[in-house]
């Protein structure tokens, strides 16, 4: 550790408890994870956050986030009240150093490092995030299953906007179905740059679908759909790629017949998509939206559910990692390498979304109403 | 030419026809009117 801890400790009552994170990669997305920590109930906060990033103005940037919400919380609480304990920052420039003293570890850097990341983290008694939304490095963290169980560790791969809460949405629409016929999921926008990066990479690259219990390989910007977006993203034009999401869910669903996904595209994104990024990415691409349609059969009956959200992808893709970790530190995932439609109540942590800003939306009827009324 | 114009009318004719039989009897129904996209409330996330 090139910051000791214990020099950063601001504590209200002087003891220790809680847990402590481990974020890597504090970029568009990874500052957004930050504020949605510090935004966490004062039970469930971390005790400790320890910063990671080749940058190092991005972890200063982070560490007076912290500080700003500590001297907040010391005012707040009037000096030793409330019991709550201030939020220590930790810095590293290795991150296996890191992960021997945390607890959990949410991966937010670009793609290409999480696999290598992931089995750092692992071997050292952490559990892992992945907000990886690369298809091949999504292959590559579900085979460290077995690495994951061998340390009783739970690793969440995909815990992003789509995938993530791509998959949330699917498996709740799934739970309203006696089986699941159809899966679409599509996508629109884009986080930091590295997010962007990868979409334009996703665009030119072949995509992966699940058609009559069998992977095909579908050009990259072929197969146009037209998908309606909740506003203020409306509809948009989608199409094949590189898009990790039916990787996911396939494996919770892999008697579906068909599971595919899309993302929104403009006709020069498609066009330049063979070309290098011709501009820098924008910092922040959103906002941005995913829709997921899930056709099934309920009482014998074909029925279609379509549930969507509208955000920011990289607030939303923050509150689905963060909230991903806290479920994993209480208790609530199995051991071993797995997405985010595996999880066993998607309803509860979707309400906790909705608590941190991401409204659910569905399409058209009161299926929902009339059920839970 | 006589032939080509009683022929035009007659194509012209036939579509005009067709084209009214389908609007006057046609039974695609309206668009829907109402409905949309709705925001799920907490008890219809966790209230199963």
């Amino acid at each position: 550790m090139s910051n000791s801890s214990d020099a950063d400790v601001i504590s209200l009552r002087g003891e220790k408890v809680g847990y402590s994170v481990a974020v890597v990669g504090l970029g568009t997305t990874g500052g957004h994870i930050i504020k949605q920590l510090l935004a966490t109930s004062v039970e469930s906060r971390p005790a400790r956050i320890c910063l990671i990033d080749k940058r190092p103005e991005r972890v200063s940037t982070a560490a007076a986030v912290i500080r700003a919400a500590n001297s907040a919380a010391l005012v707040q609480s009037g000096g030793l009240s409330s019991g709550q304990v201030a939020i220590t920052v930790g810095q590293a420039d290795d991150p296996a150093d890191a992960f021997h003293s945390s607890h959990i570890a949410i991966l937010a850097t670009d793609c290409g490092s999480h696999a290598a990341l992931a089995i750092d983290a692992l071997r050292s008694g952490c559990h892992v995030v992945s907000m990886s939304d690369r298809p091949e490095e999504v292959d590559d963290l579900l085979v460290l299953d077995s690495l994951a169980r061998h340390h009783e560790r739970s690793l969440v791969v995909g815990a992003g906007m789509a995938p993530g809460l791509s998959c949330l949405l699917a498996r709740f629409a799934g739970n309203q179905l006696d089986s699941v016929l159809a899966i679409n999921v599509a996508k629109a926008g884009t986080a930091g740059p590295a997010c962007a990066r990868q979409h334009h990479r996703a665009l030119k690259s072949s995509g992966r679908d699940w058609v009559g219990h069998r992977w095909e390989y579908r050009r990259g910007g072929s197969g146009r759909d037209l998908a309606w977006f909740p506003e203020p993203i409306g509809p948009r034009d989608c199409y094949r790629g590189a898009l990790p999401s039916p990787i996911l869910l396939q494996r919770q669903y892999p008697d579906a017949q068909r599971i595919s996904a899309r993302v929104s595209a403009t006709r020069r994104d498609r066009f330049t998509s063979r070309l290098p990024m011709l501009r820098k990415p924008h910092q922040d691409g959103g906002p941005g939206a995913i829709r997921v349609e899930v056709r099934g059969r309920r009482d014998g009956a074909v029925e279609t559910i379509v549930l969507a959200v509208a955000a920011f992808p990289s607030e939303s893709a923050a509150a689905v990692s963060v909230e991903a970790a806290q479920s994993v530190l209480a208790g609530m995932a199995a051991h071993g390498a797995h997405g985010l439609a595996s999880w066993p109540d998607p309803g509860a942590v979707l309400s906790e979304l909705r608590r941190r800003g991401v409204a659910i939306f569905t399409f058209g009827d009161d299926r929902f109403r009339s059920e839970a009324g | 030419m006589l032939m080509l114009a009683r022929r035009v009318v007659a194509a012209l004719s036939f579509a005009g026809l067709t084209a009214a039989l389908f609007r006057l009897r046609g039974q695609g129904g309206v668009a829907q009117q109402q409905g949309g996209w709705r925001e799920l409330t907490d008890v219809e996330l966790i209230g199963r």
